[in-house]
């Protein structure tokens, strides 16, 4: 009987992982462009919340000193010694699917090398904001065509699960950084005026790629009490932190061993069902998020530590 | 008509499918027949057909291109007109196969036990001790049936003369049999009215076979057999992941197995810890084991020989079976045919010279314009010095190396390899071949049907390496009787 092994599994998860980073790394740079460009010259606004979102702002600060639009999209976008930039992402990506052959589609294997030469094309010369523009979404593209192809074409085994647990962690991570951002006191400059009031939230929405969904579901104007629910808690909305909680559920319950890591999502789903998260804000919405990121930690340790890592005993070292 | 057999040009050459006079030879008459009423744009058309077949099949090797770049996948390089063997002479040839390497396989289970075959004055004790392919450690270990190399790969030759000769026998990790069987695949989809009118015997038997071959050395009813890779980057890294994938057998590379403190092997899974039972290794020697030989090696499994020594695993091919795979030892091989076998030997040996004896010496030493001069330590063509084609330059350079290192080289007359037509541009043309057959042992013998033809595509040329520009063709082993 074939098994799965711990390496082709912990390559798959994490190419789920670096899939989903490439993507929403992709997305949040597009659409917070787009933001800017809406909001009066005079606001000191800038682009350093970015680079807060995604966990390096020490990095930043060493390899950079202002953040500047240039150097930030650089950042997030090019620069290789920044492990959570698209390049980044996409490099490693290109790399567990070359040592996944066999298991992964050849043709996706295929589409990967090409997003990734295109990619490395795209991203040599310098970056105008329409060059930009045009490349980031190409570049959405291709990882939505990549993930369409292996869903529809890949084997749904325990491969596949390790991937889209991948996927989820990672998303769910992205979501709760992005809902942070929200707190931040940025726009508060900004939000005493019309039409800007709901601004950080419309931002907040717009960089999960839901505010069709939010308008569908919720049915009334932005506020901060709908959209928190909305992201926290909707079961439907594919980028909510319980739809992904539910789907790495859902994915774990067809793995071997799983009863530890299925007592912490548990226990994490049991949080946000019993938190008030309408009513959340600044620091006390910090805190919940903080604390969710911190439990989500353990769960991808906790599935490293059953799955990926461990060791038989070995005989103790020869003299 | 694009190809016409009778200004075929193998003149001074034994073709495999035309005689001299440029007619069919027996059994080959309805293949030269349809080969022959093909249109320049039928012709074209099932070369395009096999090269499509090849790139949806994903038959790749792997080359080295050297430093920074690393490696790259390149389509296998395949001729569409098949090589053709009788039946009546597969099956002497077959029997050759497992007389030899039955022979070779009780050679070396002496080395590491008795070594009767040195009190006996059969062959010399130092050739062994100087060999770079004797392992210390596997001294009196006793691998299931006395067997060591369970997988060989010999490549046999056809001379002008129309003999068939064995240039060599790989006993250690030998590659190829995957590219034989999709070979056979291409041809069904190329020429399948073909194998509608003759009989040709099948050949895809050949992974059952080495999972039989495999489960014969536990006696665990169902084992955990694994095919040990050194991973993505190697050349034969299609084989291994082919022949796992056949075999329903686990794909894995070193970093996968690790041995427990109770000298049995364990493969990580999302299971957990699985014992594993049978492994086909396709790594070498002296990368399976960090603790034992190459320190620094991150191929292999660290403990594995202790597992192996204890009998918890076997490794397939065992360690220290490339002490038969010597080019010096070959020449042995009819002696230790007689000597372990009371037999005379089916297949012959390419003719050769021992640099070690010094009247034989002095021949090759006198005579370097004329022979093929061959290390006792590689594979792949490599380090040859092909004597009527090298420069002065070189043939003094290897006259040193020899009389430095005599045990280090043996020298055979240089053959005129037979030829078969492989398709150039819109005609055909002849081209030197090979053959290498797989003979599997383990409770059970088992020869492949044929084996992989190995081509020089390059006209002259006798190197068939695909490392080194050759190409392939499939086999057909065609019975006139049935």
């Amino acid at each position: 009987m074939n098994r799965t092994l711990s390496s082709t599994a912990t390559r798959s998860y994490w190419l789920g992982r670096y899939l989903e980073r490439a993507e929403s790394t992709a997305r949040l740079v597009m659409v917070n462009g787009r933001l800017l460009y809406d909001l009066p010259r005079r606001l000191p606004l800038g682009w350093q919340p970015l680079v807060d979102i995604t966990g390096g702002a020490e990095l930043f600060a060493q390899l950079y000193t202002e953040s500047s639009e240039k150097n930030v999209t650089r950042f997030l976008i090019n620069d290789l010694h920044n492990p959570a930039s698209l390049f980044s992402a996409l490099n490693w990506t290109r790399e567990n699917v070359r040592t996944l052959r066999g298991i992964i589609p050849r043709q996706s294997i295929e589409y990967v090398n090409e997003l990734y030469l295109f990619a490395r094309e795209f991203l040599s010369e310098p970056l105008s904001r329409t060059r930009r523009v045009q490349g980031l979404s190409k570049i959405l593209e291709f990882v939505q065509r990549i993930d369409g192809f292996m869903s529809a074409n890949m084997l749904h085994d325990a491969h596949w699960t390790f991937l889209r647990l991948g996927n989820f962690i990672e998303r769910a991570d992205m979501t709760s950084r992005i809902i942070e951002s929200g707190c931040d006191n940025m726009f508060e400059a900004v939000s005493e005026l019309e039409p800007f009031s709901d601004i950080q939230w419309r931002s907040v929405l717009l960089s999960l790629d839901a505010t069709q969904s939010y308008n569908t579901v919720v049915q009334s104007p932005i506020s901060k009490e709908a959209v928190l629910e909305f992201l926290i808690c909707n079961e439907s909305l594919p980028r909510s932190l319980a739809y992904s909680l539910n789907s790495l559920r859902k994915g774990l319950q067809d793995l071997p061993r799983h009863e530890k890591i299925l007592r912490s999502i548990n226990r994490l789903r049991r949080t946000i069902n019993h938190a008030d998260v309408g009513s959340l804000e600044g620091e006390s919405l910090r805190e919940f998020l903080d604390d969710f990121q911190l439990q989500l930690a353990q769960i991808n340790q906790a599935i490293a530590d059953v799955y990926f890592e461990f060791k038989p005993r070995r005989r103790a070292t020869r003299n | 008509m694009t190809i016409n057999w009778q200004t075929y040009e193998n003149e001074g050459l034994w073709d495999e499918l035309i005689t001299p006079r440029g007619r069919a030879r027996n059994g080959a008459g309805k293949l030269c027949r349809t080969l022959a009423r093909l249109s320049d744009s039928e012709l074209a058309a099932r070369k395009t057909a096999a090269e499509l077949a090849i790139r949806s099949m994903g038959i790749t090797f792997t080359v080295y291109t050297g430093e920074g770049s690393g490696t790259i996948d390149r389509e296998w390089p395949f001729d569409i007109v098949p090589r053709l063997i009788l039946k009546r002479e597969w099956d002497r040839i077959s029997s050759g196969l497992i007389q030899r390497v039955t022979a070779l396989n009780r050679f070396i289970n002496d080395v590491y036990h008795e070594q009767k075959v040195f009190s006996d004055d059969v062959l010399p004790r130092e050739y062994i001790e100087r060999s770079k392919e004797f392992r210390e450690e596997c001294l009196g270990v006793e691998p299931p049936h006395k067997v060591w190399s369970h997988v060989c790969g010999s490549d046999l030759v056809r001379d002008k003369d129309g003999r068939m000769y064995v240039l060599e026998d790989n006993l250690r990790v030998p590659s190829g049999v995957s590219y034989m069987l999709e070979n056979r695949e291409v041809m069904k989809r190329v020429f399948p009215e073909l194998f509608e009118e003759i009989v040709i015997h099948p050949v895809d038997d050949y992974p059952a076979q080495l999972a039989a071959c495999l489960r014969s050395l536990t006696p665990i009813k169902s084992p955990q057999i694994v095919v040990l890779t050194p991973g993505i980057y190697n050349s034969a890294y299609f084989e291994h992941a082919y022949l796992a994938n056949a075999m329903a057998a686990q794909l894995v590379e070193g970093s996968d197995l690790a041995v427990g403190n109770d000298d049995k092997v364990y493969m990580r899974t999302i299971d957990g810890l699985v014992q594993v039972d049978v492994i086909y290794r396709r790594i070498d020697d002296l990368f399976l084991d960090p603790e034992v030989f190459n320190a620094g090696s991150v191929l292999g499994v660290p403990g594995l020989m202790r597992a192996w020594r204890a009998g918890n695993v076997a490794l397939a091919n065992a360690p220290g079976c490339g002490v038969a795979d010597d080019k010096v030892i070959y020449t042995y091989v009819p002696d230790l045919i007689r000597y372990y076998m009371n037999e005379e030997p089916i297949l012959p040996n390419v003719p050769s010279y021992r640099c070690v004896e010094k009247d034989q010496r002095d021949y090759v030493l006198d005579n370097l314009d004329k022979l093929v001069v061959k290390p006792a330590n590689e594979s792949g063509g490599y380090g040859m010095l092909i004597g009527p084609k090298a420069t002065r330059a070189e043939r003094a350079k290897f006259a040193r190396q020899i009389r430095a290192n005599p045990r280090n080289y043996m020298a055979q007359p240089m053959l005129t390899l037979s030829t078969a037509p492989a398709i150039i541009g819109d005609h055909a043309e002849p081209r030197h071949l090979d053959l290498r057959p797989f003979i599997l042992s383990g409770a059970k013998s088992y020869v492949t049907t044929g084996g992989l033809t190995r081509v020089a595509m390059r006209k002259g040329s006798i190197v068939v390496n695909s490392s080194q520009g050759g190409g392939s063709k499939d086999t057909w082993v065609v019975d006139l009787d049935a």
